[in-house]
């Protein structure tokens, strides 16, 4: 087994300059498509290039994209964010509909995450609004005058009943104990 | 015993208008005790309803005061998405786990809300509070793959070993909007059309 999780980069949710709270940017760049003509393991990537890249580019004209043919290389997704992050993607033997699928998630990523780790899944300047809880919130104020020792704060919360007064509340339950019962009598 | 009688009071909630009248404790115990859950709903029961209403009447007021004259303050909600809850508030950014079809960019309304609280009131929903009363509006601004997380499993002397690497979609929400646009406590009369397509 790898550690190589023991070793992930760590941090928390950051987002490039506030992005979302007036409009939503496109964080990816530019992506350059590298592939070669003849070699198989390229075949998906000329696909997407004679059928989708033309619509790709039409959709997102905020994305540069080049193409880089180079002959009996594997091909190769190589994509830059606004922040300076580059990630490469590895598509050999990809057919058509990874490519889409793995160009998808570029578009819609805002840097290079690969081996980073988020400590929590949620980001926020105000932690607490009507205040954080401490021990004494929604405790019975008069527990503040109490004079220790006090014999009926030291008791345990929920004491069970012991036999002698389960004994008793039957006795008091029963014709004996009550007065109105001994009256029916 | 008196002791842990007033102890075990203690730990419910207190209210202290005298429209209420404490159940005999002896009534709730055995049933907690003895079974696993209890159909007795709350140790008051209503004596007057009609001074019931007066004593909450005058708390929803002050809220739908506050509300109007928007004296409020933040808000902030706990809300329901992709079945788990967070709480937010504006300007939070969360993650939503697993697959999640909204995309990036789009603008979203998150309806389903269980609380909405300010610094001096909170709205509780049961489950859900009140349909078109508060307004909670997000965008998501990005979609993208978790860590490789490893799942490792092995059984001793079972020369049985396994290894799967996995990366759940996370979709990144940023939190725009909450605001009370109607009134507690007042649902219009039809309800539920906001959504509906005709």
């Amino acid at each position: 087994m790898s550690n190589s999780h023991l070793f992930l980069k760590s941090g928390f949710i950051r987002t490039p300059s506030q992005n979302g709270v007036g409009r939503y940017v496109c964080q990816l760049q530019r992506v350059v498509l590298k592939f070669c003509k003849n070699n198989g393991s390229s075949r998906g990537m000329r696909d997407f290039i004679e059928s989708g890249l033309v619509d790709f580019a039409k959709n997102n004209p905020g994305i540069v994209v080049y193409l880089k043919p180079r002959r009996h290389r594997t091909a190769v997704i190589s994509a830059e964010y606004l922040n300076g992050d580059k990630q490469y993607i590895n598509c050999r033997n990809f057919a058509k509909e990874e490519i889409i699928k793995w160009l998808n998630l570029l578009k819609t990523q805002s840097g290079n995450t690969t081996g980073f780790r988020y400590r929590k899944l949620l980001h926020t300047d105000h932690p607490s609004i009507q205040g954080p809880w401490t021990p004494y919130t929604f405790k019975d104020p008069a527990e503040n005058l109490a004079k220790f020792p006090d014999q009926d704060l030291s008791r345990p919360k929920h004491l069970p009943k012991t036999a002698t007064e389960e004994l008793l509340e039957l006795f008091q339950r029963s014709s004996l104990g009550s007065p109105e019962g001994k009256r029916a009598e | 015993m008196a002791g842990v009688v007033r102890r075990i009071f203690a730990n419910l909630p207190r209210i202290n208008t005298c429209n209420y009248v404490k159940t005999p404790l002896l009534s709730i115990l055995p049933s907690v005790t003895s079974k696993f859950y209890s159909n007795v709903p709350t140790p008051y029961e209503i004596v007057d309803a009609q001074e019931d209403r007066k004593t909450y009447q005058g708390v929803i007021d002050n809220v739908n005061r506050q509300v109007a004259e928007k004296k409020q303050g933040r808000l902030f909600a706990v809300v329901h998405v992709a079945g788990k809850q967070v709480k937010i508030t504006e300007g939070d950014v969360f993650i939503v786990e697993g697959y999640w079809p909204p995309d990036a960019g789009d603008k979203i309304s998150l309806d389903k809300v269980l609380l909405v609280g300010a610094s001096d009131f909170t709205l509780i929903g049961r489950p859900l509070v009140q349909r078109g009363l508060v307004r909670v509006e997000a965008t998501v601004i990005e979609k993208n793959v978790s860590h490789t997380k490893t799942h490792f499993r092995k059984k001793r002397r079972k020369q049985y070993m396994r290894i799967n690497f996995y990366r759940t979609p996370r979709t990144m929400v940023r939190v725009n909007r909450i605001e009370i646009v109607g009134e507690v406590n007042h649902p219009p009369a039809v309800t539920g059309l906001e959504t509906r397509i005709f």
